[in-house]
């Protein structure tokens, strides 16, 4: 039989990437009790795998890092990372109720040190998740070097049982009979941060997303670029050259119809606008060249940042890429029109990145039981009162925070968590 | 001067085209055409034209013939506008813009005046029979002498001016010099795709409709020539006989694979199926049929009791011949291969 332990919280944050966290931050700020459940092995999301913000420049990892340490010393946070939220059912007012599953790390949290010496132990290599499988990582690991909690985990999926890590470890931390954990949570209000997915280019056969060895995403780009990056420099996957004439397809899985999403994804022009000036700052003497149907660089000092790039000699063409084709060398030939001209041209690039869109997470809404907070047309979730009430959702006590209402960039989703937070306040102290 | 006419869509619209306005000119389109190549850019340049409403520059363009239909760019839109379906409403658009009676363009915006046409024709048959006595021996000579001057007639005086009409819009106006021994040495290019549609092959994944169109246009022409210079009907020829028997069944089959196509819109190509379209490939589903019955009934001595068989027949090849053929889907024959002509004199 299972064992469900109680708990009681004021808010309930399901998500804990930079919006969850900012939202439950705000909260527990103001002295609620706040529960962040977290699927992955590390709070943090998307943002703390970034290499920097735009139109900053600012170092992603460091301006996260702070924030994600805030968040989980906080007294009045308690994270449950590694966790799935089995269902969510809105009761009455102010009375919410949550099942929560927590998977087993098979690491005692609270003793590992963080020391590695298990992943060193460890014979099995598999994909490193985190790095977007441009590296290998070990079945002992640790997520990724900024991670929080920063404690190992057996992936027991791809463990052989073996006991290295075991052996090795100098605090006895691993534990494999540690079995999933299960909780009911109680709270009064809660607020929906799952975020998005990004678009998989497995879906777009015509660039060979996927199954090219040098058509990468901007967010393999992004891990490249990153202080955490794989790598020490920027290298193409296929035969581990340096590139010098890197190309940037946009709207790859955005504004397509026939990619099944129609709808612009807000953020594919500025992150890689960024990645070109980083890129030339890294490989000083290669060609960035960036495809385009339109640049929507609409935010606070984003033109800025746009005309910059240019200045700084990004090659912009207006065309969107219709096909990639891999040559022997393991070079990329694009076919475009060039708008500009009405010629259709063959352009060849040793480093083609795909601006992957951003897509709703489907399963957000399904984690509620009884009713469910509309979603739309896309499958983001609803909001009540986009203009007005942006952080409402269709049901009273539940907001939404972040990317799950529709793409955000970085400020847009802070600004949007702050929101959350606010009206989560105002329902609790109704 | 250009003039911008925002009007014209609601005329294209009533050729079949669809929701071009949507393109927000990607060009993924072209760059995904596998007929479209440098130097011959389409289908969004004829998009941008008719968004605009730049008739002129639609009507000296050789371009939408020169598009297939294989249907990738209106696959791969990511607005959903459709080009291939728009390229297909230019040639019918162009097509009742190069005839001079103006019938084609009564023709394909109205199924009303279709409908009106046929039976027109219909009733035309009836009444010649009828003034013959019914006569069989008598309506059979006098049909036999009718498919040869609707032939020529057809040719001579609708046919010919509107391909001298499509010579004038495409190749003259725009301003080519052409020399007269380019159009001599092009007229190879002009036969090669007359009876090979050779370039339909570029179209990728496509051998399977490029042989049957092959085989389709190959067998018309045979028993065009069986029927008409040979005098299927007729003849006690053993040879003609079984050649005629062969060339309409494979006309009979091969169109009745077209029709399932366009019924099941199976293919980009067969998915919006105008009246127009269904005419060209039911008329000569049925004239296949119709043949095939009628040489039948004449070898089983049947044909003299039942002379409303050849009839039919007679109605359906007077419908083909004085309608579709004129101001109908067949003048693609014409139009495709003469603009892969035009087009080799104006890109010199």
């Amino acid at each position: 039989m299972q064992i469900r332990t109680k708990l009681k919280f004021d808010a309930l944050v399901v998500g804990g990437g930079i919006a969850g966290g900012e939202a439950a931050l705000n909260l527990a700020n103001n002295g609620y009790k706040v529960a962040i459940i977290e699927k992955e092995l590390s709070i943090g999301g998307k943002m703390i795998l970034l290499s920097k913000v735009f139109p900053t420049l600012d170092c992603s990892a460091c301006i996260t890092t702070p924030k994600v340490s805030e968040i989980s010393r906080h007294p009045g946070i308690t994270i449950f990372t590694e966790s799935d939220v089995e269902n969510i059912e809105k009761r009455g007012e102010h009375n919410f109720i949550a099942f929560v599953k927590r998977r087993p790390r098979y690491v005692i949290a609270e003793d590992c040190t963080g020391c590695q010496l298990c992943e060193k132990a460890c014979p099995v290599i598999t994909k490193d998740q985190f790095q977007y499988n441009l590296v290998g990582r070990k079945a002992a690991f640790i997520p990724f070097s900024i991670a929080s909690p920063k404690v190992a985990a057996i992936d027991m999926e791809n463990c052989t049982l073996c006991g290295a890590c075991e052996k090795a470890c100098p605090s006895n931390c691993i534990d494999f009979t540690q079995e999933d954990r299960f909780y009911e949570i109680e709270a009064s209000t809660a607020i929906i941060a799952t975020g998005f997915k990004l678009y998989d280019p497995a879906n777009l056969p015509r660039y060979g997303g996927g199954q090219y060895k040098n058509v990468l995403t901007s967010m393999q780009m992004e891990r490249q670029l990153a202080p955490t990056r794989p790598f020490n420099t920027i290298l193409r996957p296929g035969d581990g050259k340096v590139p010098d004439k890197i190309a940037y397809v946009l709207c790859a899985g955005s504004r397509d119809d026939s990619a099944g999403n129609p709808i612009c994804s807000q953020i594919c022009c500025m992150y890689s606008i960024k990645q070109a000036q980083l890129l030339m700052g890294a490989l000083p003497m290669a060609d960035i060249t960036i495809y385009y149907i339109d640049i929507r660089a609409f935010g606070k000092g984003y033109d800025e940042f746009y005309e910059q790039a240019k200045g700084m000699g990004v090659k912009f063409i207006k065309g969107k890429i219709g096909r990639i084709s891999e040559l022997s060398n393991g070079n990329l030939s694009l076919r475009y029109e060039d708008i500009q001209s009405g010629r259709i041209k063959e352009a060849e690039h040793d480093l083609v990145v795909l601006s992957v869109g951003a897509l709703a997470n489907k399963e957000t809404p399904l984690l509620f039981k009884g009713i469910r907070p509309d979603v739309d047309k896309q499958d983001f979730i609803l909001q009540g009162d986009p203009i007005l009430s942006p952080a409402k959702t269709t049901i009273d006590g539940i907001f939404v925070a972040g990317t799950a209402s529709g793409p955000k960039d970085i400020p847009d989703s802070i600004l949007s968590a702050g929101s959350a937070a606010a009206e989560a306040l105002s329902y609790l102290t109704r | 001067m250009t003039r911008i006419d925002p009007k014209f869509g609601k005329k294209l619209k009533r050729y079949g085209a669809f929701d071009y306005d949507a393109c927000y000119n990607c060009g993924t389109c072209t760059s995904v055409c596998s007929l479209a190549k440098k130097d011959e850019e389409f289908p969004r340049e004829m998009v941008r034209y008719s968004a605009t409403g730049n008739q002129d520059e639609i009507l000296s363009s050789l371009k939408p013939w020169l598009c297939y239909y294989c249907g990738e760019c209106s696959t791969n839109c990511p607005r959903s506008a459709n080009p291939g379906e728009l390229m297909m409403s230019l040639r019918r658009w162009l097509t009742a813009r190069y005839d001079w009676t103006g019938i084609s363009g009564l023709l394909f915006t109205s199924l009303k005046a279709t409908v009106i046409a046929l039976l027109t024709v219909a009733a035309g048959v009836i009444l010649f029979a009828f003034f013959m006595n019914f006569d069989p021996e008598a309506v059979m000579k006098y049909g036999h002498y009718f498919e040869m001057a609707a032939i020529s007639g057809v040719f001579a005086v609708i046919l010919l001016p509107n391909l001298i009409r499509m010579w004038y819009f495409t190749v003259i106006k725009p301003g080519y010099k052409v020399s007269f021994k380019a159009y001599f040495i092009a007229l190879k290019e002009l036969f090669i795709h007359m009876f090979t549609q050779k370039r339909a092959l570029g179209c990728d994944d496509n051998r399977k409709r490029w042989f049957e169109h092959f085989i389709l246009v190959i067998g018309y022409l045979t028993l065009l020539f069986t029927t008409v210079f040979l005098d299927w009907f007729g003849t006690d020829s053993l040879y003609v006989i079984v050649g005629g028997y062969i060339v309409s069944a494979i006309v009979f089959i091969v169109t009745a694979d077209f029709v399932t196509g366009r019924i099941k819109k199976s293919k980009e190509i067969s998915r919006h199926s105008r009246p127009s379209d269904w005419l060209f490939v039911i008329w000569l589903l049925l004239m296949g049929l119709t043949a095939f019955i009628v040489r039948i009934a004449i070898d089983t001595d049947i044909l003299h009791d039942n002379f409303w068989i050849y009839l039919i027949h007679l109605t359906i090849l007077a419908q083909w011949a004085l309608i579709i053929v004129p101001f109908g889907k067949w003048t693609h024959f014409i139009y495709r291969s003469f603009a892969i002509y035009f087009s080799k004199l104006t890109s010199n």
